[in-house]
């Protein structure tokens, strides 16, 4: 008895928590639903309930183009950092060679350094290549993933040194050895670096809004921005465009989810 | 044992490396050498640098505004990096258990702190607005008259706080629940038996225990408000406005803020000393926290 109330008690309060921490994006759908010039109205059910917000932001106001832009920005982005964490990160956990601690410690510095920092200097860069307003300004200065390495080297670590050289005894070279040994062994944190870059890359504001300025290169966080400062009164239809920017995180994490705790969890406790 | 030494390890290097040296090796010295620089000609801004010395530097060590900014940041950390620790340590206290829900709960608790930090704040504006958003609405119903909270100089940097602190909260909640899982019982089992009380058990083993994992959250957090931008960006623009002096500053204009604006109007120089700066304070907070909570790196 004594444990059913308290039982009950905790699910009151994580209940209570819940709804308070996902109360933002239930009032942002519920709006989103209502017809346009009712948003402020404090009814819970839309009267009538319609789509015309999402349809009137995806094609009057080209958030379908922000759309696809950021998700070829970020799928493009995650796959270049993916490819090119996990052949660094192999080198690291099962190869030896000169220099190899110094490289892997300056790779490493970088994680301490406020991200901020290294904006002002990116941007004189891409600027300077001529690449404002491209996917390549967007994609090729995050294709160092250093997080994401490190995770990779982590995991690799554990991958025992005896089927390595098994393998070499049996005269495979270090390109067989990485693609048909390590790759497939590794394939549930090489999933889980790929989703984490992806999340970066659809949440990277600041950059994209630095080097995106004209409207067929914003993503849908630029476009945002750029449509609230137009329309600030217009919110059903601000509340639909933040639902369509929220939904492919909100999906990915859904059916995902196991790869980006186990992200999370092991690059904080490791590192 | 066969050697595994070889300088094919360079090739699977190579890509990434090429990589990190041109923007994020390379830009670390360019930004030391543009804040050695002066903007001389806006629209050839990236031809037109001129050497000023230590002219830069000099200038921010007297601009009042960026100290304030930088104030503002710090107070931003100490409001949303305890509130987030608090927070956290209750609810991964409470999903500490195994009942069937727990899951679904902790995927509810850590969704929003994986969602855009800016669209998050747009949302968040959304509930704040002022005398129609809900929050205001649903107070006035219950007879609370409240001042519009992102508008009012003594609730705007509060305010922005509490949305982020429930919107990260997930994030501390994960790690804390990791680490009560890595608890011994034992412990517990030994203090029950020599009578030491729930609350005893907490500040004697739990919260010890959990050391490491509040330093991580106050190094990280120290870090995060110092890169903050998008949640004022959204939310507040950097105001409300109040005087100090004869000085004219944004209650809610965080270093990230004033970074953005310089980097705009194209002060790249400028922009670039403010970087090092901000990176030298960070480093300095976080080495200092380390020695207070006594934590071994």
């Amino acid at each position: 008895m004594v444990n059913k109330v308290k039982a009950f008690i905790i699910y009151f309060w994580l209940t209570v928590f819940l709804i308070v921490v996902l109360f933002p994006f239930i009032w942002m759908i519920i709006t989103s639903l209502k017809p346009i010039g009712t948003g402020l109205t404090l009814t819970i059910i839309p009267r009538p309930p319609t789509l015309s917000n999402y349809k009137s932001v995806l094609t009057q106001y080209k958030f379908g183009r922000y759309f696809v832009n950021s998700l070829i920005v970020a799928s493009i982005g995650a796959l270049g950092a993916t490819v090119l964490c996990t052949m660094a990160a192999f080198a690291f956990a099962k190869l030896e060679f000169p220099l190899k601690r110094p490289l892997f410690g300056m790779f490493l510095s970088v994680l301490m350094v406020p991200g901020l920092m290294f904006v002002v200097p990116q941007f004189a860069i891409v600027y300077r290549l001529g690449w404002i307003n491209t996917y390549k300004a967007m994609i090729i200065p995050h294709l160092a993933n250093v997080f994401g390495m490190f995770l990779l080297v982590q995991y690799m670590k554990t991958i025992p040194d005896e089927l390595v050289d098994a393998a070499r005894v049996d005269g495979a070279n270090n390109w067989t050895i990485f693609l048909k040994l390590i790759v497939p062994l590794s394939g549930a944190m090489i999933a889980t670096v790929f989703l984490l870059t992806f999340q970066f890359h659809w949440n990277n504001f600041l950059w994209q809004l630095i080097v995106a300025t004209d409207e067929h290169m914003y993503t849908v966080p630029v476009g945002l921005a750029m449509f609230r400062s137009a329309h600030e009164e217009l919110h059903t239809l601000k509340m639909a465009a933040s639902a369509i920017s929220i939904l492919p995180i909100t999906m990915i994490f859904i059916f995902a989810q196991r790869y980006f705790i186990e992200g999370i969890l092991r690059g904080a406790i490791k590192g | 044992m066969v050697s595994r030494t070889s300088w094919q390890a360079y090739l699977f290097i190579i890509p990434f490396a090429i990589f990190f040296a041109i923007f994020l090796g390379y830009p670390f010295f360019y930004a030391l050498y543009l804040s050695f620089h002066k903007v001389t000609d806006i629209y050839d801004a990236f031809n037109a640098l001129k050497f000023v010395h230590l002219h830069n530097y000099i200038k921010l060590m007297k601009d009042v505004e960026f100290w304030w900014s930088i104030l503002m940041s710090l107070l931003y950390g100490a409001i949303t990096i305890p509130l987030s620790i608090f927070v956290s340590l209750i609810l991964a206290n409470l999903l500490h258990r195994t009942f069937s829900l727990v899951k679904l709960y902790r995927t509810g608790f850590f969704l929003p702190y994986l969602l855009d930090v800016f669209v998050v704040a747009i949302v968040w504006k959304f509930l704040y607005a002022h005398p129609y958003g809900i929050i205001t609405q649903l107070l006035q119903r219950i007879g609370i008259n409240i001042p519009p909270l992102l508008a009012s100089p003594k609730t705007a940097m509060l305010s922005v706080a509490i949305a982020m602190t429930l919107k990260g909260c997930g994030f501390g909640m994960l790690l804390y629940l990791a680490g009560l899982q890595n608890i011994p019982r034992s412990l517990y089992e030994a203090a029950s038996i020599d009578g030491a009380p729930p609350w005893k058990q907490l500040f004697y083993i739990t919260l010890p225990m959990l050391k490491p994992i509040t330093l991580f959250m106050v190094v990280t957090g120290i870090i995060g408000a110092l890169s903050a931008f998008a949640e004022f960006y959204g939310m507040t623009g950097g105001g409300p406005i109040i005087r100090v002096g004869s000085h004219i500053l944004g209650c809610t204009k965080v270093a990230g803020l004033y970074l953005f604006r310089n980097l705009e109007s194209l002060k790249l120089g400028y922009a670039a000393a403010i970087s090092f700066v901000l990176l030298i304070i960070a480093l300095i907070i976080s080495a200092v926290s380390a020695k207070l909570l006594r934590v071994e790196w």
